[in-house]
């Protein structure tokens, strides 16, 4: 049966009177009265005391009574009489009223209830937005669906009528998909599949961040493991068979017979695999350049570009965190590879991009989007050719004559090593620099190099640079003849010194953090080549393999240990230990070309990228090197 | 969106059994289980879900729940609750 709208009852909704600011002003008179008395019950004793005045009389009518009461039974004034009466016949009436409905309702008080009711007036007028967006979709009939607040014990008690008629039906559909709709599009929602998506991670990558950390792996006793936990335990060593599919190191024969003068504990030195960084976005491109955050030395920025450098595609470049090697948490997208890039030190948010035509853009990683901050695209001076290096430098007083200001310095192959400010630092739509000033790499081609002339006929490429550790006026530049150049940033025509070794273009020099006379250049000639900077000639040369070195890092924990990414192999030196092999040696798969290395600053880890757009990271283990005290 | 990427990216990792969201009367909105198992899941997760925001609310009535884990021998429930909704994953943790 169905049933019509009007016919149904409901309860009038109690209306509040709405008090007004005067009403609250104005004085109330209450007055205050007795009502009548109100009879209840009134029984009239038959009871009189002695001492009344109708005492006598009534005395006296007793006594008559008791006479007559006396004299009855044989008088003939009394006669016993019976009569009968009619009874009406009875008369049955029902009335039927609708059933009185009874409700239980119970409420636990909690103190968050009574904290809440407190603060209702936040809480009400959200729910009462709330329903008036939804009473306007329909406009007279009542809502088909309760709202549920559960944590608010203020509820609108409306009752929930379904109408069985098939246009409140869809209506309530619809009702359900748009909340469902407005569910999952809300911040809260997508604030809450954030923390999870890391907390999931946490769980998936737990011993190997354990391991980064240099914590002690703990296995989960319930969890039947069967790859195993990757950091060896010293009590059991159960799991050894897993360690082999997921290791790419092996010991050099060398190393193993100088520590089989040692204990037959201590282990070889071995590049123990974590994890990598590494997702469908980057597969394809390869890994250009890495850096890490000055702030957060847990924060990793990534620059992707194609590298074989006759197919351009887009660049990329990735801020990854350690919460979720699976996907990063920044993402740029370039127009074209980059080539470099670095973080700022003065503001942490600034990351410097390098790309493969020349120009320079600046993005800021506290925003999600990734519009470019700053770009050099419209900037006169812009680099013709890619631009190699970047990196942040620190001067110390300077020109600028304030104290230590942070510029940002690049060198590219159209020969110039360029310095760049900021001056509009706010203005994102701007040019991004406005005065540079420029240290002219001029050189000639091979041959020995006259003084500073006013006009040189041709430029070299730069490749890399490096600032000296301690006393920032000086660098290093390595170009692409194969010479190194000392430089000084007060003298922009002319060089200190040039170091002559490499037979083919030098890809990275690097100054020795502790020993700040020494510097380690590396080149296509497949050799790394370890300098002093006052002599002209190498002090040792390494070849260890017949690929390309591309990268080069000094270990920043020990005075002799460092690696080199070539193209076949990632190797770690240990110039105290050995200067014709290296300490470690860690193959690439066949495809695969190591790009580039980066040293772990709070921890023994070793970043590796490589050229299928994979971050390798490594935990060096038992590495007697990195304990020592630096000499 | 990004809301569905990530969501599609949650559900691909590894050991993930299920994944789900259900709104606050129980219904699922988007769920990788059958509809029986996801009802279910969300009647005695929901009913878990109030006892701890009230248990920890109790304490401090400023206070509230943010997020809720379950680890027990085979898996792993991780629940973000809301006002609006449930947010369900199941994992796996051992590899």
């Amino acid at each position: 049966t169905s049933c019509d709208f009007a016919d149904v009852q409901v309860r009038p909704e109690e209306v509040r009177e709405e008090l007004t600011k005067e009403d609250l002003e104005r004085s109330v008179d209450l007055y205050l009265t007795e009502t009548e008395t109100i009879w209840m019950l009134d029984m009239p004793s038959v009871v009189v005391s002695v001492e009344s005045e109708e005492a006598g009389r009534i005395l006296e009518r007793n006594k008559i009574y008791a006479d007559i009461c006396k004299t009855r039974p044989g008088n003939d004034r009394f006669v016993e009489k019976m009569m009968q009466t009619i009874n009406g016949p009875p008369k049955n009436k029902e009335v039927q009223c609708d059933q009185i409905s009874m409700e239980d309702k119970g409420v636990t008080v909690t103190s968050w209830d009574l904290y809440d009711s407190f603060n209702v007036s936040e809480i009400k007028p959200t729910s009462k937005a709330e329903g008036a967006r939804a009473t306007t979709r329909k406009s007279s009939k009542p809502h088909p669906t309760t709202e549920h607040h559960p944590t608010t014990p203020v509820c609108s008690d409306t009752d929930s009528t379904t109408s069985p008629t098939r246009v409140l039906e869809s209506a309530v559909h619809e009702e359900e998909e748009r909340h469902s709709r407005a569910i999952l599009t809300s911040e809260n929602f997508q604030r809450d599949l954030f923390f999870m998506e890391r907390i999931l991670m946490e769980n998936i990558f737990q011993p190997k961040l354990a391991a980064y950390r240099q914590f002690p792996v703990l296995t989960d006793p319930d969890v039947t493991s069967d790859t195993g936990t990757e950091a060896e335990q010293t009590e059991q060593g159960k799991e050894k068979k897993d360690k082999e599919e997921q290791e790419e190191a092996f010991i050099t024969p060398s190393i193993l017979s100088d520590l089989n003068k040692s204990l037959e504990e201590v282990l070889p030195p071995r590049l123990e695999r974590l994890w990598s960084y590494t997702c469908d976005l980057t597969d394809g491109h390869g890994v250009s350049s890495m850096a890490w955050s000055k702030a957060n030395p847990d924060l990793l920025a990534v620059g992707y570009g194609a590298f074989d450098f006759k197919e351009q595609k887009k660049g990329l470049a990735c801020c990854w965190s350690l919460k979720n090697p699976m996907w990063p948490e920044r993402i740029f997208r370039c127009e074209h590879s980059v080539t470099a890039l670095d973080f700022s030190k003065a503001s942490p948010n600034l990351l410097a991009v390098g790309m493969y035509n020349g120009s320079l853009a600046i993005y800021d990683v506290r925003s999600p989007n990734d519009a470019v901050l700053m770009d050099s695209g419209q900037s006169p001076n812009r680099h013709t050719g890619p631009v190699w290096q970047l990196r942040w430098v620190e001067e110390d007083g300077g020109a600028t004559g304030e104290g230590k200001a942070e510029r940002l310095i690049c060198i590219s192959a159209d020969g110039r090593i360029t310095l760049w400010f900021i001056q509009k630092r706010l203005d994102c739509t701007d040019l991004m620099k406005i005065k540079r000033t420029e240290r002219e790499e001029k050189k000639l081609l091979g041959m020995k190099e006259r003084k500073s002339e006013a006009l040189i006929s041709q430029q070299a490429a730069g490749m890399c640079f490096d600032f000296h550790p301690t006393d920032t006026n000086y660098f290093l530049a390595g170009t692409e003849e194969g010479y190194i150049h000392k430089c000084s940033c007060s003298s922009t025509e002319q060089f200190l010194e040039t170091y002559r070794g490499h037979k083919g273009p030098v890809y990275k020099v690097a100054w020795n953090p502790f020993s700040t006379d020494m510097f380690l250049s590396c080149s296509a000639d497949w050799s790394i080549i370890l300098w002093h900077q006052d002599s002209q000639t190498p002090m040792l040369t390494l070849n260890s393999t017949t690929t390309v070195v591309h990268d080069i890092a000094w270990c920043p924990k020990s005075v002799f240990v460092f690696a080199a990414a070539n193209e076949s192999r990632v190797e770690i030196w240990d110039l105290g230990a050995s200067i014709l092999n290296p300490v470690i040696s860690c193959p690439a798969s066949p495809g695969e070309k190591f790009t580039s290395v980066l040293f772990a600053t709070n921890t023994d880890c070793l970043l590796v990228g490589d050229s299928k757009g994979e971050v390798r990271v490594f935990e060096m283990q038992n590495l007697a090197a990195l304990n020592s005290d630096k000499v | 969106a990004e809301v569905e990427e990530t969501l599609k990216r949650i559900q691909a990792h590894k050991g993930v059994i299920a994944t789900m969201v259900v709104n606050a009367e129980g219904i699922p909105i988007r769920t990788t289980l059958d509809n029986s198992t996801t009802v279910q899941y969300a009647g005695l997760l929901h009913q878990l879900t109030m006892k701890a925001r009230s248990t920890v609310r109790d304490i401090d009535p400023q206070n509230d729940l943010t997020f809720l884990r379950i680890r027990s021998k085979k898996h792993e429930i991780m629940i973000a609750p809301d006002k609006e909704y449930l947010l369900i994953v199941v994992q796996n943790p051992c590899e």
